[in-house]
């Protein structure tokens, strides 16, 4: 905790001790803290975790080492690879969605003449409700009884979330409303990196709108993209919230986060629940350090040629 | 300043005419299910309420006196401190580790930002029975502290990477001619470096302060009762019920999302100006 | 100037945070000798709601031993789950547990709760016996009753002249409505209630899942795959509405009270809504009757509730015992019940009573029946949700789910 006192502001600083540290020291009094409270509050849960999930149980009380066996019930559960092509799908379809709204939000603000302010906090408001809210909110407006979103299309008894594909398609529709605005937050602090001088002289060089977005726009924001499409897939294959609170899973809506709570919560069984969480973090960590070389990579470039 | 155009004579062309347009979608997109949810929150009664016409009153405040009833302000009181505390410790230590692992000697980066990174990857359903006996064992449960230092762990890793890509953004001179000027690293951090980062930092409290606020998972399972003690809004709020067992009281929770995303909003408007605010171009000559 | 204004109030906003969040509140009391607390969940937990009120009467005739309320989430899971993390811990902050009628065996097999074999002389003659059976387990006593529910049958009385005893009668009704109406609502959507609704028509067919003693598996593919396949049909051809795959209790009463439908499955509970909405086409053409059963004979309904369970970690098991024994036996207790929109479960309830609503539910109540309040309760019910229910919605065939589920049934003996 003492680190911190030293990110105060600079009036006091010349009195702080530190004055003659090295590069090196510097880095590492930086990191530990960070180090430190992700080594307190999560590692041990997820070591706990993994020896979990190594036990077989009858209920919630251990009676044995099972060794693989729990990995092994999860990846010949029918409801696993159910649970694994809703989740594929969701993550997909609604990061992509997310990131080309977001992206298109983030522009729009950057370059925003009037009403900036105003648009800048009305794009958080979706992002600012409750997501179990939100879920509560959506699943009551699709619903078929009463019916607001029937009614204001003109539908008359459309049931939407009762229907395999289209349960689907309205859970995802609810997380790209909520989310693009996180993207959009995410990619205009990316924007904002972007020396105006740039677009100055790409003008002046001739380049259309087009060319000015393709040629300095997404090469500079590319790390604010890898960034934000990072932090929405790794939610993304996590989702419970919305599904939970709006399908309850039916219609081949059961994504994974929901399938490990069946085991922690309604069905108890702590090595199941435990493997098939080890299986999840696996995925997203897969997905996350794809993206994470791709982060490095681009600040490493991004320090060093200017 | 960094905005581009800002100073181009008006004139409205067909490409502003377009931006305006795009204005409208966003700005519909953002608020017509919030305007449902203000108008649903006025609906007075169980027959207005469960009407598909919008429009169908009576309406009235009744839902938001009886949200007030019910110790609405000690859960927002409980949910402020708790964010804001996660806030400020999260960013705090992030904005040096971020600065560390963008600028400074650091080795193997890469393993230890994916080692951040990761450690807030487990599926959070699964944390919460040992993270639960821990909380218990530490005297954890029902306080401030349990909650916030749970989600400092869940936000440190987005805080940490927004402020990486904005501080590699920041041109190395800068630093090096406040060295050549006799500045140590630490005051070249925080007197040059620091500074031109405020968007970047505000963004990430936005961000951290959001996520905090809303989290449920863990505060329904570290302080599901009591709003006198630690109980958060999104708790308060899945614990509203109707008067009549499986009634769903869709007044008084469209009625409590309203009044806890006003806050948000003037929050978001205050914050607004700084993320435009410094950086780029205009400071780096200056 | 302009950044370092805003590190200023950053930094300021800060500091009032943690001004503000330095310590957490202190609330709430310790626990004194004596003092029990009572963890329940629902919308009756509520300040000021029926176990308050219960509370309240307790605590002026016993003030030494005067009990608190612990109001738990009105989800079924997420209660049990509240009291499952405490009690794994070991802790005593709860004496009495309010257990759905279902969880009974799953909390004596993890030494959660303690026998009561020696209540039953005080409560046999005068408790309901259903509600007895669901707060039995392998032959013993583990909870006492507090209050029962059971499954109706509302029709609007300006549309059908009299209750349709069978499925066959409801939807030749239904066919005969209005076309803007639908015949019947019940709760159709994939979770617990959908299982309590198909067990109650399975059951009306002659079906069992197990014997008394839930040794023996008596599950009957083809009573099942009849009773799967009458659902699917009449989700098909209309006599059942459009919404059903989706609806929970509130769906259900929403469609009813706007007068889509003519007839609804549900607990009583709702009734005082729809009769107190003087909009609602329902309003004064509302009445209940037993549900429907096949072939002529009568529906069974299922049982839903609360009983009272003590904690096997509890400090104060003698007052928590009197208090669960005086809340199932005293006609005050259940009189409270019974003006909350819930069942008393004290026989003399309904035989006094000169409600005539009450005095029906009283009949429906001696043929109702409990789900087997079995450990594995909750992962039967998941079997029956992942297979009869996309049977139902045509995604799978009748008797294929009928046969996995008898398979699945089959292994919960076996164990």
């Amino acid at each position: 905790m003492s680190t911190t006192i030293r990110t105060q502001p600079p009036p006091r600083l010349r009195r702080l001790p530190g004055h003659g540290l090295t590069d090196v020291a510097l880095a590492r009094l930086f990191i530990a803290p960070s180090v430190l409270v992700m080594a307190a509050v999560v590692l041990f849960p997820i070591g706990f975790a993994l020896v979990t999930s190594l036990r077989s149980y009858t209920r919630r009380q251990v009676d044995g080492f099972a060794g693989l066996a729990n990995y092994a019930t999860v990846l010949s559960d029918p409801a696993f690879w159910a649970a694994m092509r809703f989740t594929g799908l969701f993550t997909v379809t609604s990061v992509a969605l997310e990131f080309v709204i977001g992206l298109a939000f983030a522009l729009l603000m950057n370059h925003a003449r009037r009403g900036r302010g105003m648009t800048r906090a009305v794009i958080l408001v979706p992002w600012v409700i409750p997501t179990v809210v939100a879920g509560q909110m959506w699943a009551f407006m699709f619903n078929i009884n009463p019916g607001f979103i029937n009614s204001l299309l003109g539908l008359d008894d459309f049931n939407w979330l009762g229907s395999a594909g289209w349960a689907t398609v309205t859970v995802i529709a609810a997380d790209v409303w909520k989310t693009a605005p996180f993207a959009a937050l995410l990619l205009l602090a990316g924007l904002q990196t972007i020396p105006a001088e740039l677009y100055e002289s790409a003008r002046m060089d001739g380049a259309g709108a087009w060319q000015r977005f393709r040629h300095v726009t997404l090469p500079l924001l590319r790390p604010a993209i890898m960034v934000a499409l990072l932090f929405r897939t790794v939610d993304a294959v996590r989702v419970y919230d919305l599904p939970q609170v709006m399908t309850g899973g039916a219609f081949g809506t059961e994504s994974l986060s929901m399938l490990v709570r069946q085991f922690i919560v309604i069905t108890p069984d702590p090595g199941i629940g435990a493997a098939l969480s080890t299986i999840t973090f696996a995925l997203v960590l897969g997905v996350g350090v794809l993206f994470v070389s791709q982060i490095g990579r681009s600040m490493v470039e991004g320090g060093s040629t200017r | 300043m960094s905005t581009v155009n800002g100073t181009r004579v008006r004139r409205r062309s067909g490409g502003e005419w377009l931006h305006d347009g795009l204005l409208v979608v966003v700005f519909l997109w953002c608020l017509a299910p919030f305007v449902w949810l203000i108008l649903t929150s006025l609906k007075q009664g169980d027959a207005a309420l469960n009407d598909p016409d919008l429009l169908q009153g009576p309406f009235g405040l009744g839902n938001y006196v009886a949200v007030l009833a019910q110790d609405f302000a000690l859960n927002m009181r409980n949910s402020f401190a708790v964010a804001s505390m996660a806030t400020l410790l999260s960013v705090s230590i992030g904005v040096m580790a971020a600065y560390a692992l963008a600028r400074l000697p650091v080795r193997r980066r890469i393993a230890l930002m994916t080692g951040v990174l990761a450690a807030s990857l487990f599926p959070p359903v699964a944390l919460v029975p040992p993270l639960y006996e821990a909380w218990r064992t530490f005297g954890l449960l029902n306080t401030y502290e349990g909650m916030y230092l749970a989600y400092v762990s869940f936000s440190l890793p987005l805080v940490i990477f927004i402020m990486s890509t904005f501080f590699a953004a920041i041109p190395r001179e800068l630093e090096e001619s406040a060295k050549i000027d006799g500045a140590s690293a630490l005051q070249a951090f925080a007197r040059v470096i620091l500074p031109l980062a405020i968007p970047g930092v505000v963004s990430a409290m936005i961000l951290t302060f959001v996520t905090a606020w809303n989290e449920y998972l863990l505060a329904s399972t570290f302080a599901p009762r009591n709003p006198e003690i630690a109980q958060t809004v999104p708790v308060a709020i899945a614990t509203f019920t109707g008067a009549v067992e499986y009634q769903r009281p869709i007044g008084t929770i469209t009625a409590a999302s309203v009044l806890v995303t006003i806050p948000m909003i003037i929050l978001a408007l205050l914050l607004q100006r700084r993320i435009v605010a410094g950086l780029t171009a205009g400071a780096v000559k200056g | 100037m302009m950044q370092k204004k805003t590190w200023i109030a950053a930094t300021a906003a800060s500091a009032m945070a943690v001004g503000l969040a330095a310590c957490t509140p202190s609330g709430g009391d310790s626990a004194e000798s004596g003092e029990i607390t009572w963890a329940i969940g629902g919308a009756r937990s509520q300040p000021g709601a029926a176990h308050d009120q219960i509370a309240d009467l307790w605590n002026e005739a016993n003030p030494d031993t005067p009990v608190t309320v612990e109001a738990l989430p009105e989800s079924a899971d997420e209660a049990r789950e509240q009291q499952a993390l405490v009690l794994q811990a070991g802790g005593s902050e709860f004496d009495v547990l309010g257990l759905d009628v279902v969880w009974t065996g799953e909390y004596v097999e993890n030494d959660w709760i303690v026998e009561l074999d020696d209540l039953r002389g005080e409560l046999d003659a005068a408790v309901l016996p259903g509600p007895m059976e669901s707060s039995s387990w392998s032959g013993s006593l583990w909870a006492v009753p507090l209050n029962t529910n059971t499954g109706v049958l509302y029709y609007r009385t300006d549309l059908v002249e009299e209750a349709p005893s069978d499925w066959e009668a409801l939807c030749q009704a239904a066919s005969e409505l209005d076309d803007s109406m639908s015949g019947y609502i019940g709760q159709g959507a994939r979770y617990e209630g959908f299982t309590v609704n198909w067990l109650e028509l399975y059951w009306s067919a002659g079906g069992e899942l197990y014997n008394e003693d839930q040794s023996e598996v008596l599950f009957d593919v083809d009573t099942a795959t009849e009773v799967t396949s009458f659902v699917a049909e009449a989700t098909q051809n209309g006599c059942f509405a459009p919404g059903f795959n989706t609806a929970m209790e509130e769906e259900s009463r929403i469609a009813y009270q706007s007068g889509d439908v003519a007839f609804m499955r549900n607990w009583p509970g709702p009734y005082s809504l729809i009769a107190e909405d003087t909009e609602s086409p329902a309003h004064e053409a509302t009445a209940v009757a037993p549900l429907p059963g096949f072939d002529g004979n009568p529906g069974v309904a299922a049982i839903g509730g609360f009983n009272n369970a003590i904690s096997a970690f509890s400090e104060n098991q003698e007052v928590a015992k009197d208090f669960v024994v005086w809340a199932a036996t005293d006609p005050e207790v259940q009189q409270i019940l019974a003006e909350n929109s819930t069942l008393p479960v004290l026989s003399s309830a309904y035989e006094n009573s000169d409600d005539p609503l009450i005095t029906q539910l009283g009949e429906v109540l001696q043929t109702a029946q409990p789900r087997p309040s079995v450990p594995a309760w909750n992962e039967i019910s998941l079997e029956i949700q992942s297979t009869i229910f996309p049977a139902v919605n045509g995604e799978m065939d009748p008797r294929a789910a009928a046969e996995q589920l008898a398979e699945f049934l089959e292994g919960t003996v076996a164990e």
